[in-house]
């Protein structure tokens, strides 16, 4: 009698325990790497919080002084010009970038010839580093042997092209290079999305007797709208980081007018020794990002919920 | 009968049409073609300028026809130009990124690849919001991380090591590994993995006999993401490794930034050359399944 | 027993003070010195150390001074400060502060380089009395050079000794279709040029605004004055194309007769050099001018901090480099080629340049007259955090037209202040 309720209850209790290895061990395989990608994400932007209200200069040093090197960075002339760059920069990129991207993939999904070799030549500037492309197009924006010095070669001696010499334009220069780097990517992905369109729902269209325009505009751009967040993810998210393509392009000139957050951030940590000031500035960074984010997030959240509500 | 009848009435109509439709080809060519002309110029100029005689180049200006011919900025700038602190090249740069690179794609993708496969098929409460914070790292900006890193780096020893970057980057690389990784198994039928459950199938059986062996696509998404965006890095490259160890990408700032000497145009541009073949050869080969796996992957 | 023990301890003392002996000295330089003549230069100190016996390494960093500072200051918080590193200036006193450098009086003393130094370094060098810093050079900003074919055909027949003098020959130059002032505008050019401006006109208002950083002077109608004569610079006898322009393409205005004047440290007698142009035939050389008639001496000075280190071969290494770099021979050798003149002032520059032979005469006198000054644009004097405002004040007077110097004196001193 006893043996055999020993033997069910050994059975029971090994049923249990394979179910709680199974339901352990997703978590134990994701926690190595979980962990350590949230001690980057959160980790260092708490003590780069912490270091923000701190008297840090020269090392980080850890004595709370409240909020005064958000004080000292906002009184900095340069750090507003910075800022204020970086929302025109990110506004134009990402803007242009789909624009071009959505352009050219519509233009190659009209059934062009040597397709492959068209998006060769549009993908291949993301194999680049910023620096080279920053470096590259600085030479050919300088006036004295690139574009203008060209054009002036081949005769039309009054040609001028000096986006990067003038402070007012240089940053436009900045965000035409940052669109070549990356319109490519937009252009792939829009292109799939075109191409997986329902088929049926364009032939509708057209049995309605809708024009290619209004077929884009009412049936294929609504069905690839998620491309255009998806893309417009990775275009911010390029956006914020924007550093190398400054610094190799054009230093943060013409003085200081195409100086941004992360450019500043560097210099101020590292060169001026000012590294509570510097992490002040970066929190403001994250902050900047918050503003698009955290709307992004809650819509998605709750267009899931809905999505789900629906069932 | 009729359908002759027919062709002739629409003869004319069909003109019209086939006009305004052999216009609307040459419109879309030529937009394609003049975009095609602003991206290869740069590409253009590298070339162009990694051939040509660095005289001829500051007499000519650095987008011309080449009025000269010299192989000799290629054995140079790979082995015998003065740059980063040896007179070698960057030879040995280049075979620093190789070894920083390559490891820290493999294994950050294969993280990625088991992050997002738990994420997606076996998800636990706090599931949906472990994944969009470990995403939030795609964000980060490095010079926020370098202190951090330094100090982390230093606790284990691993500062000034090739080792620490590598680290470094496949820490940094599981935002991105994981987004895409997670978006493409979500499609992955739930049916499928219910079904081998019921077979008696575990965790790990799945991951290795249905989840990995439908991953070719991603998996390349993300190797090309990777390694393009590691072997591209400049600032952790720079700050992390130290003397013979510096990655290409420091060997080509030096090229290119010679603040107080002159511009060595073609040897930067045979070096620039050198550094930019692996990626461009990875998403030469890897293009078509790039954007394969990244549709696959991105529409939600 | 007693003996067999003894001999043992004996055995391990006499192991553990051989392999102290045969500390084989290395070494780490880190510094900003990555490509052309400046590596070269450096590589002699290589070349030197090697054949002392020493195994030497280097991490040379390319791009911005921040990039070097940025990989110096996450090496030491990594708890892994390097051996050696390029440094100058304020900072030597602050990386002082944190207590982390290595004090060099022993060698200092023993080799008497408080008795050969220039004065004006040594308080740079020895921030709290104590050697921690090794130069190896000293630099002149307050440079003119002008470029012979240029001269010849605007008519000007010597560089101009007063700023009047200047103006007049810069109009000669625009009036003969010439650019007059060969510039390229980055932070650190316009800053030296603006400081040359500042102390040829008025040596008061240099010390009390970029050595003291006093604001008020800052905003003082001598600042004023100063900034109208650099407006005047900027627009008559400077071209459109200075921003975004390199500074290989500015010495070939100078080196093809495009530009008369270049306004720049003695660095470029390092770059003209390499360039294979020749004083007096292609270039020529003098004080840049001053309303005050001396000679006068903007000093920089290149040095090499050392931080402690556990390491004892790279204790030893650092005795010996701090050694070679005070050496007469890699002073002369090192400034030879990179145009300055060498930080002991007791070294004959027989082979040297004859604009870097003036340099050292003009040093002493300076020294004499007391009109010898650190520089400011090159981060001699105050700390980065204001410099780095004057900076990107002075650039931005530069490239906005609009900018009047009373805006500008005020938008530099409130620039300072700010960060007080």
């Amino acid at each position: 009698m006893s043996n055999v309720l020993t033997a069910s209850q050994a059975i029971q209790a090994k049923a249990r325990r394979r179910e709680m290895l199974a339901a352990w061990t997703p978590r134990l395989a994701i926690a190595p790497g979980a962990f350590a990608s949230l001690v980057y994400v959160f980790g260092f932007t708490l003590w780069t919080l912490y270091i923000s209200v701190s008297n840090s200069t020269m090392l980080p040093t850890y004595q709370f002084v409240g909020l005064k090197p958000y004080f000292d960075l906002w009184s900095n002339e340069r750090w507003k010009i910075a800022y204020g760059n970086l929302f025109y920069f990110s506004a134009f990129y990402v803007a242009v970038s789909l624009a071009v991207g959505l352009g050219l993939a519509i233009a190659i999904d009209q059934r062009v010839r040597g397709e492959a070799v068209w998006r060769t030549i549009f993908l291949y500037p993301l194999a680049v580093s910023f620096v080279v492309t920053g470096t590259v197009w600085s030479w050919l924006y300088s006036p004295d042997a690139g574009i203008e010095f060209l054009v002036r070669s081949l005769g039309w001696h009054d040609f001028t092209f000096r986006l990067t010499t003038n402070r007012y334009t240089a940053i436009y220069a900045i965000i035409a290079t940052g669109i070549w780097q990356s319109s490519g990517f937009a252009m792939a992905l829009f292109l799939a999305g075109l191409r997986s369109v329902d088929p049926d729902l364009v032939k509708a269209a057209q049995i309605d007797g809708a024009g290619p325009a209004r077929i884009y505009r009412k049936v294929i751009l609504p069905s690839i709208a998620p491309i255009f967040v998806a893309v417009a993810v990775v275009l911010l998210q390029f956006a914020i980081k924007t550093f190398d393509l400054v610094v190799a392009l054009t230093h943060g000139g013409p003085g200081i007018s195409t100086t941004f957050p992360a450019t500043y951030v560097y210099d101020l940590m590292f060169q001026r020794g000012e590294i509570a000031v510097g992490a002040a500035a970066a929190i403001m960074m994250l902050a900047a990002l918050a503003v698009v984010l955290v709307p992004y997030t809650l819509w998605t959240v709750w267009r899931s919920r809905r999505e789900a509500g629906h069932g | 009968m009729v359908d002759a009848t027919f062709d002739l009435a629409l003869d004319s109509q069909a003109r019209g049409e086939s006009l305004r439709y052999a216009m609307r080809r040459i419109a879309i060519y030529s937009f394609l073609g003049v975009f095609a002309l602003i991206y290869l110029l740069p590409l253009f100029v590298v070339v162009a300028n990694s051939f040509r005689q660095l005289p001829e180049i500051a007499q000519n200006g650095l987008i011309a026809l080449p009025h000269s011919f010299s192989l000799s900025a290629w054995p140079k700038a790979w082995a015998h130009y003065c740059v980063a602190g040896t007179c070698e090249g960057i030879k040995r740069n280049f075979f620093n990124s190789l070894y920083m690179t390559i490891p820290a794609t493999i294994v950050s993708t294969l993280i990625g690849a088991m992050n997002g496969y738990v994420l997606s098929k076996w998800r636990f409460p706090g599931s949906e919001t472990l994944f969009v914070c470990i995403v939030l790292g795609v964000f980060m900006p490095g010079q926020i991380a370098l202190l951090p890193w330094a100090y982390i780096l230093g606790a284990l020893h691993l500062s000034n090591s090739v080792y620490g970057l590598i680290l470094v980057h496949i820490i940094q690389g599981l935002s991105f590994t994981t987004l895409f990784c997670r978006n493409y198994y979500i499609n992955i039928p739930d049916d499928l993995i219910k079904a081998a459950r019921i077979d008696g199938a575990g965790f790990w059986r799945i991951f290795f006999k249905i989840v990995l062996p439908l991953s070719p696509p991603i998996l390349i998404v993300t190797v090309i993401w990777q390694f393009t965006g590691i072997w591209n890095e400049f600032l952790f490259g720079l700050v992390f490794t130290g003397g013979t160890q510096q990655p290409i990408t420091v060997a080509l700032v030096a090229l290119a930034t010679s603040q107080m000497n002159a511009h060595p145009y073609d040897v930067a541009s045979a070096a620039v050359m050198i550094g930019a073949v692996p990626p461009l050869l990875i998403y030469l080969f890897g293009g078509k399944y790039f954007v394969r796996g990244l549709t696959q992957g991105a529409i939600k | 027993m007693l003996t067999i023990k003894a001999a043992l301890a004996g055995a391990v003392v006499g192991a553990l003070a051989t392999t102290a002996a045969l500390a084989e000295p290395k070494t780490n330089l880190l510094s900003q010195w990555s490509e052309g003549s400046d590596a070269a230069a450096i590589a002699k100190l290589g070349e030197m150390f090697t054949a002392a016996g020493g195994k030497w390494e280097q991490t040379s960093i390319a791009g911005h001074t921040a990039n070097t500072l940025a990989k110096l200051r996450a090496d030491v918080v990594a708890g892994n400060a390097p051996p050696a590193v390029q440094l100058k200036g304020p900072e030597i006193a602050e990386w002082n502060a944190t207590g982390m450098t290595a004090n060099l009086d022993d060698l200092a003393n023993k080799e008497g380089w408080d008795k050969v130094v220039a004065p004006e370094l040594l308080p740079v060098m020895k921030p709290t009395g104590h050697w921690v810093a090794a130069p190896m050079n000293i630099h002149r900003i307050n440079w003119i050079w002008g470029s012979t074919k240029a001269m010849e055909q605007a008519g000007i027949k010597s560089l101009p000794k007063t700023w009047t003098e200047f103006n007049a020959d810069c109009d000669k130059a625009v009036a003969a279709h010439l650019i007059c002032i060969a510039h390229f505008s980055q932070d650190w050019t316009d800053a030296t040029t603006f400081e040359v401006v500042v102390y040829g006109q008025n040596i008061d208002l240099f010390r009390k605004a970029f050595v003291e950083g006093d604001t008020n002077a800052m905003r003082s109608p001598d600042m004023v004055k100063a900034l109208k004569q650099f407006r005047l610079m900027v627009s008559k006898y400077m071209d459109p194309g200075i921003a975004g322009r390199d500074y290989d393409t500015a010495t070939s205005m100078i080196a093809k007769g495009q530009a008369a004047f270049m306004i720049m440290g003695d660095w470029q007698i390092g770059i003209f050099t390499a360039a294979g142009l020749k004083p007096g035939a292609d270039y020529e050389c003098a004080q840049a001018p001053t309303d005050w008639g001396k000679p006068g001496f903007i000093l920089n000075s290149d040095s090499v901090v050392f931080f402690k280190q556990k390491d004892p071969d790279y204790v030893e290494g650092q005795t010996l480099l701090a050694h070679l770099i005070m050496s007469p021979k890699f002073q002369t050798v090192f400034n030879q080629a990179k145009g300055s003149i060498p930080a002991r002032l007791d070294i004959d520059l027989k082979d040297f340049n004859p604009c870097q032979q003036m340099s050292q005469k003009d040093l002493q006198a300076s020294i004499a007259d007391g009109t010898l000054v650190r520089s400011m644009a090159h981060n001699m004097t105050i700390l980065q955090k204001y410099r780095g405002a004057i900076l990107d004040t002075v650039t931005s007077f530069v490239n906005n037209p609009k900018m009047t110097p009373e805006e500008a004196a005020s938008a530099m001193a409130d620039a300072v202040d700010a960060q007080k």
